[in-house]
């Protein structure tokens, strides 16, 4: 095979870094996301409503698009927070419980877990969306039968998910091993 | 080249079984937004970065092996499931520039 025939056929492209900025509520303590490419989120606390939110932590992230190299459509995935693996869940999670079955047969399983919408819901991720990171990262691999499987997140793990679950890049607490409980986003 | 071969060369200690794959390049980072980014199938990844998460990420994009510099040791529940999903894991005293002119000593590029 000729290294033209191997090259993929979807490239990351327009690849922005940039910061997840994390966000509570003062009484309520919900937790809130949002990209920016700034370094500084602004550390006031401001009022939304009833609400008051101020900065709680950040994580160094990328923002990028798909391009399909065949037709040359761009597909921005903005919406995106990231990624979420099956292994990072607790062992008693249906989740958890699913992808380590699916790895018995090499299928490993992550979530896509998207940006919170206005109203505390999650932003919708169209599935051609997700079966178009399917093939990207799928058409990439090496080893032998092995799969990569991008769900949506259909099990509302945003509801009891912590932050330091996403594959993001949390400070330096992130180099010695998952953040302390306290540390970490609730409810994202 | 092998991944045995590579390990014995380089005198690194296995952490997990050693799986019979090819390395076919190296990249160095300690991001998990970085390795999904831009580690390619096939690479040797090496690191400081011991989180479950730069496994997943590893695990995502297919590289061959994790190579912990610096004698970093991952938690056991790491160790598990990298040996589940076939990524083997090294670590060694030396530290990322070390281990990185060994590789180009010994052909990697």
């Amino acid at each position: 095979m000729t290294e033209e025939l191997r090259r993929p056929r979807y490239e990351l492209v327009d690849v922005k870094p940039g910061f997840v900025i994390i966000e509570k509520e003062m009484y309520t303590q919900a937790a809130r996301a949002y990209f920016s490419s700034e370094p500084s989120p602004p550390k006031e606390p401001y009022r939304e409503g009833s609400q008051v939110w101020g900065f709680w932590e950040t994580a160094q992230a990328l923002r990028f698009a798909v391009k399909d190299t065949a037709t040359g459509e761009v597909t921005r995935f903005d919406e995106l927070l990231g990624l979420m693996f099956y292994g990072a869940c607790d062992p008693s999670s249906d989740l958890y419980q699913i992808g380590d079955l699916a790895q018995d047969n090499k299928i490993s399983i992550y979530v896509a877990i998207t940006y919170e919408a206005p109203d505390g819901s999650r932003v919708n991720i169209p599935m051609d969306k997700i079966r178009l990171l399917n093939r990207l990262y799928n058409e990439r691999i090496r080893s032998a039968n092995k799969k990569i499987l991008i769900l949506p997140d259909l099990f509302g793990l945003y509801r009891e998910l912590t932050y330091g679950q996403i594959m993001l890049d949390f400070g330096l607490t992130a180099m010695d091993g998952p953040a302390p409980a306290g540390q970490q986003g609730e409810g994202a | 080249m092998k991944l045995q071969e590579i390990a014995d060369k380089l005198e690194l200690s296995g952490l997990t079984p050693v799986f019979d794959k090819d390395v076919t390049g190296v990249y160095i980072s300690d991001m998990v937004s970085d390795i999904i980014a831009n580690a390619k199938a096939g690479n040797l990844l090496v690191t400081v970065q011991v989180h479950a998460n730069a496994l997943a990420a590893a695990n995502l994009v297919d590289v061959t092996a994790i190579v912990l510099a610096q004698g970093k040791q991952p938690a056991e529940d790491v160790l598990r499931m990298a040996a589940k999903h076939e990524i083997a894991i090294f670590t060694t005293a030396l530290n990322r520039w070390q281990v990185a002119t060994k590789l180009y000593e010994i052909g990697l590029r």
